[in-house]
C-alpha cells in the first residue's frame, strides 16, 4: 500500500461558535484498522461525517486515491467506496433482513424474483459475517448486535473500501463485541480500511493498528497502537495542563458525614452500579472520573432517587432518599443536573418559564399566577445568560448549551443539601463552564455535598476535594486531591485495580 | 387571523360539508330524499322545545362520559371504560334505592347520587390501581371491565333485585319519587346535564390554571422530570381515574333514576363509547366537549324520531353517527397535516 486510500488535510468545521474540527489532517490506509479515539464532543464523529459527506467542511481538502474529491452527498461517497455504520441504525424494523439488504442495493427493480442474482449479491456479506442470521427474519426480532452486523453487511454490499464504524461496541455485550473485533480484523486482512470511532480503550486493545487521539476538535496524538499504554491514551484523551482560573474551593470545615452511600447497587437496562459506597461531609466535593458509559449516569440517577436501588441505601442528613424522588421533601433538597438535558431534565412540551418553575412546582400556590412565574423565569434567565431570554419559548427551541444553562439555573439557584452534577460543563464554552463551576462551588461553600461526575480529569484535579474513579459500575478507588496521581487514576480508569497493575 | 385559527375553521367547515355530503349519499342510497330528510333530522334534533329536550337528554350521559375520558387523557392515559363505569354507578346507586326505598328524599337522593358516583369511581379506580401498581395497560383493563359491569347489572335485575310485580320483566322496582332526579327547564332534561356542564367548567379551570394542571402536564410530558419536581405518577393516575369514573357513574345513576325510572338492561345505548369519541373529537378539551356532546345527542335523538315518523331503518341513525365521527376525525387529521406542512 504505497498510497493512502484517503488523505484528509487541514479539515475545519465550525458549528455556531464551537470549532468542531480545527485543522485536522490524517491518512487512512487499506489493510489497517485506524482507531479514532476521543471523548464525547472531541470532533471525531464530525470528522468522519465530513468524509462521508453528511457535513460539508468549512475548510480543507479530501484526497481519495490521491485525487482531490468533493462529494455532494453520502450517495456519492458510497459510490467512491466509503461506507459508514452509525450508532443509530438505518434498518426498517418491520422488514426482513433480506428485504432491508435488497432495498439498500442501487437500482431496485419493480419485481424481485426469489432466487435472482440480486438476492445472492445482497446476501453475499451477510452469510460471511453472520451465517446464523436467517435472512427471512424481521429485523425487529434481531438483537442489537445482530442488527449491527446486518448494517455492516449493508455497507459492505456497496463495495465499501473504507468502512467507518461509529462507536460500534457501545451497544454490544462483551461477547458480541469480541465477535465484531474478529470481523474488523478480517476486513483489514482483506485489504479494506477500517476506521473505528470510539472512546473505549478495550476497542483499541482488541483490534486497532494505529491510533489517532482527538481532543477539542484537534489531533493531540497519533501513533501505532502498540506504542501507547492505556494510561497514556487516557491522558491524551482527557488532557492535562489546561489551567483553570477559579479559586480552589475551601476544604470542608467538618468531617461529619452528611451523605452516606452504602453498598449501592442499581441497574437500568444495561449500565449498572455495583456496591458503591462513599461518605461526604457538608461542603465536600467528590469528583467522579472515568471513561463515560461505566455506570456514572446510573449512579447519578440512583443518587437523585430516580432509579430504585436494588440493594444498599443513600442517606442524606439522616434521611434515606433512595428511590424517593417524588417525595416533596427530597425534591426540595437535592439539585440534579443530568446528562442530555432535553431528555432528562426538561419537559419539551412546556415553555421555559414552567420548566424553570418545576423544582418549586409543589410549593406553588393552588392557582399559580402566570406573571409571577414568568417574572421569576426572566430573572433567572438573565442571571444565567440563557439565550434567547424569552420565557414563553418551548424547551425544545433552545440549543444544547443554553438548555444546559437553563437546567443549571433551575437546579443551582436554590440552596441544596446535595448537588449531583453529571457532565455539567458539556456543550458549554470555557466561560460558561467556569460560571457553572462557580455556582457548583458556591453550593459547596454553603454546605452542600457535591457529587461531580466529569470526563475533564484536569478540572477534577484542580477543584474536587476527593476523586473517585468508576469503572464497569464499581468505584475503583477514592483519593484526596493532594494524593492523586494521574498514573494511578489512569490505571483505575482502564480497569486495573489497586493491586492488579 | 393567525394560520392555526383559519386552519381550524376550514377543518370544521370542511368536516360539516363532508358529513352532509356523505350523509346525503347514504340517504339517497337507501331511497330517501337526502335534502328533505336531513332538514327533517335537524328539526327533530333542535326544531322545537320537545326535540331539544330529547337531544339534551341524550347529550347528558354522553357529556359526562366524555369528561371521564378527557381527564385521564390529560395524564396520557387512554381509557375506554366509561360504559362499564356508567353501569357500575347505576348498580351501586340503585343498591341504595332498593335497600331503603321508603327513606325521605333529603336522605335518599344524595345517598343515591353519591353511591352512584362512588361506584363509578371504584370501578375506574381498580383500573387505575392496576396501572399504578403493576403497570397493567389501562385501555385493556377498562375495556374488559365494561363487560363485567354490564353483566353484573343483568345478574341483579334477573335475580336478587327483580321486581316481583313486574310480571317477569327483568327490572328493579320503580324508583320512588324521593329517588327521582328532578328535571330542569320544565323538560325531560334532568339535573345531570347541569352537573355535567359545571363539572366541565371546573375541570377546565383546574387543568388550565391550577397547579394540578401543571402536574398533569409534566407527568404526561416527562415522567423522570416529574419525579424530580416531586409529582407522583401513581397517585395522579388513581386520582384522575377515580374522578373520571365518578362522573361516568353519576351519569349511570342519573340515567337510571331520571330517564328509565328503574334499573333494567340497556340503560345505556353505547353512551360510554360515544363519550369516548366525543372526547377525541374535542381534542381532549373539556369545554369543547359540551357543544359536541349536544350535537351528537341531537343526532341520536333525531335518529330515533326518524325511525318513528319517517320509517327509516333504526340502524340509519347509528350509521350516520359513524359517518359523523369518521368524517370529523378525517377532517381534523387533514387539518393537522396542513398545519405541520406549513409550520
Amino acid at each position: 500500500m504505497a498510497e493512502p486510500l484517503v488523505t484528509l488535510s487541514a479539515i475545519r468545521k465550525q458549528f455556531g461558535s464551537v470549532l468542531a474540527n480545527d485543522d485536522v489532517s490524517l491518512t487512512i490506509n487499506g489493510g489497517e484498522v485506524l482507531a479514532l479515539l476521543g471523548e464525547n464532543g472531541a470532533g471525531k464523529s464530525t470528522l468522519m461525517k465530513i468524509l462521508y459527506a453528511l457535513y460539508a467542511a468549512d475548510g480543507g481538502t479530501i484526497l481519495i486515491d490521491g485525487r482531490p474529491t468533493s462529494f455532494a452527498s453520502p450517495r456519492e461517497a458510497m459510490a467512491a467506496g466509503i461506507g459508514m455504520v452509525f450508532q443509530q441504525f438505518s434498518l426498517v424494523p418491520a422488514l426482513s433482513v433480506l428485504e432491508n439488504l435488497l432495498a439498500a442495493l442501487p437500482g431496485a427493480p419493480w419485481l424481485q424474483p426469489r432466487r435472482s442474482a440480486r438476492v445472492q449479491a445482497a446476501l453475499r456479506w451477510l452469510t460471511r459475517l453472520a451465517p446464523n442470521i436467517n435472512p427471512g427474519t424481521a429485523v425487529r426480532a434481531l438483537s442489537v448486535g445482530e442488527r449491527q452486523l446486518v448494517e455492516l453487511a449493508k455497507v459492505l454490499n456497496l463495495n465499501a473500501r473504507v468502512v467507518i464504524l461509529d462507536e460500534p461496541t457501545s451497544v454490544l455485550t462483551p461477547a458480541e463485541a469480541e465477535r465484531l473485533y474478529g470481523f474488523i480484523r478480517t476486513l483489514a486482512a482483506e485489504g479494506k480500511a477500517v476506521v473505528l470511532i470510539t472512546h473505549k480503550l478495550a476497542d483499541i486493545a482488541a483490534c486497532a493498528n494505529r491510533i489517532i487521539v482527538m481532543r477539542g476538535g484537534r489531533i493531540v496524538d497519533a501513533a501505532p497502537a502498540r506504542e501507547r499504554s492505556p494510561e497514556a491514551l487516557v491522558d491524551a484523551m482527557v488532557g492535562r495542563g489546561v489551567v483553570g482560573s477559579l479559586p480552589v474551593p475551601a476544604a470542608p470545615t467538618s468531617h461529619v458525614p452528611v451523605l452516606q452511600v452504602r453498598g449501592l447497587t442499581a441497574q437500568v437496562q444495561g449500565p449498572f452500579v455495583r456496591h458503591v459506597s462513599f461518605e461526604l461531609a457538608a461542603g465536600e466535593i467528590l469528583g467522579i472520573a472515568g471513561v463515560s458509559g461505566n455506570g456514572q449516569f446510573t449512579l447519578a440517577e440512583t443518587l437523585a432517587g430516580l432509579v430504585p436501588a436494588s440493594t444498599g441505601d443513600v442517606v442524606l442528613d439522616g434521611v434515606s432518599i433512595a428511590s424517593r424522588a417524588h417525595d416533596g421533601a427530597i425534591a426540595g433538597s437535592v439539585a440534579y443536573i443530568p446528562e442530555r438535558p432535553l431528555d432528562n431534565a426538561v419537559v419539551a412540551e412546556l415553555d421555559l418559564a414552567l420548566n424553570l418553575s418545576l423544582r418549586e412546582a409543589r410549593r406553588l400556590p393552588l392557582f399559580p399566577r402566570r406573571e409571577t412565574i414568568v417574572r421569576r423565569a426572566e430573572a433567572l434567565m438573565a442571571r444565567y445568560d440563557v439565550r434567547p431570554p424569552r420565557p414563553a419559548l418551548g424547551a425544545s427551541a433552545l440549543s444544547g448549551g443554553n438548555l444546559q444553562k437553563l437546567v443549571i439555573a433551575r437546579e443551582l439557584s436554590r440552596k441544596a443539601k446535595l448537588v449531583i452534577a453529571c457532565y455539567p460543563a458539556m456543550g458549554l464554552d470555557v466561560l460558561a463552564a467556569q460560571a457553572v463551576y462557580r455556582e457548583m462551588f458556591r453550593q459547596a461553600a454553603d454546605g452542600a455535598c457535591v457529587v461531580w461526575i466529569s470526563e475533564e480529569l484536569d478540572d477534577l484535579l484542580s477543584y474536587a476535594h476527593r476523586i473517585a474513579v468508576m469503572h464497569d459500575g464499581a468505584i475503583m478507588g477514592i483519593v484526596r486531591r493532594e494524593d492523586a496521581d494521574r498514573q494511578v487514576l489512569g490505571r483505575w480508569m482502564a480497569g486495573h485495580g489497586r493491586n492488579a497493575a | 387571523m393567525n394560520p392555526s385559527t383559519s386552519t381550524k375553521i376550514i377543518a370544521v367547515l370542511g368536516g360539516v360539508a363532508a358529513f352532509l355530503g356523505t350523509a346525503a349519499i347514504f340517504l339517497a342510497a337507501i331511497g330517501r330524499p337526502p335534502f328533505a330528510t336531513l332538514m327533517q333530522m335537524a328539526l327533530y334534533a333542535f326544531g322545537d322545545s320537545y326535540s331539544l329536550s330529547e337531544s339534551l337528554v341524550k347529550a347528558t350521559p354522553i357529556l359526562l362520559c366524555a369528561l371521564s375520558v378527557i381527564l385521564p387523557a390529560r395524564l396520557g392515559l387512554i381509557t375506554v371504560g366509561a360504559e362499564g363505569q356508567l353501569y357500575f354507578g347505576a348498580l351501586t346507586g340503585t343498591a341504595v334505592v332498593v335497600s331503603y326505598p321508603a327513606a325521605p328524599m333529603i336522605v335518599l337522593m344524595p345517598a343515591m347520587l353519591v353511591a352512584g358516583a362512588a361506584g363509578g369511581a371504584f370501578w375506574s379506580g381498580v383500573a387505575g390501581l392496576l396501572r399504578a401498581r403493576s403497570n397493567v395497560n389501562e385501555t385493556i383493563s377498562t375495556l374488559l371491565m365494561n363487560y363485567v359491569a354490564v353483566l353484573l347489572v343483568s345478574y341483579v335485575i334477573y335475580g336478587a333485585w327483580k321486581d316481583p310485580t313486574s310480571l317477569g320483566w327483568p327490572a328493579t322496582i320503580p324508583f320512588p319519587k324521593a329517588a327521582t332526579v328532578p328535571s330542569v327547564f320544565g323538560t325531560r332534561a334532568h339535573a345531570g346535564l347541569v352537573v355535567g356542564i359545571i363539572a366541565a367548567v371546573i375541570l377546565h379551570i383546574a387543568v388550565t390554571y391550577a397547579r394540578w394542571g401543571l402536574a398533569l402536564r409534566v407527568l404526561a410530558g416527562n415522567r423522570k422530570v416529574a419525579s424530580m419536581a416531586g409529582f407522583d405518577f401513581n397517585r395522579q393516575t388513581l386520582l384522575v381515574m377515580a374522578i373520571g369514573g365518578a362522573l361516568a357513574g353519576f351519569a349511570g345513576i342519573c340515567e337510571t333514576s331520571a330517564i328509565q325510572g328503574r334499573l333494567q338492561a340497556g340503560i345505556s345505548v353505547g353512551y360510554g363509547l360515544t363519550g369516548f369519541l366525543v372526547a377525541w373529537l374535542s381534542g381532549q378539551h373539556f369545554l369543547r366537549a359540551i357543544p359536541i356532546a349536544v350535537l351528537v345527542g341531537g343526532l341520536i335523538a333525531a335518529g330515533d324520531a326518524l325511525q318513528l315518523y319517517a320509517k327509516v331503518p333504526s340502524a340509519s341513525a347509528t350509521i350516520m353517527q359513524g359517518l359523523l365521527f369518521a368524517v370529523a376525525l378525517g377532517a381534523s387529521g387533514l387539518a393537522g397535516k396542513r398545519t405541520t406542512r406549513h409550520g
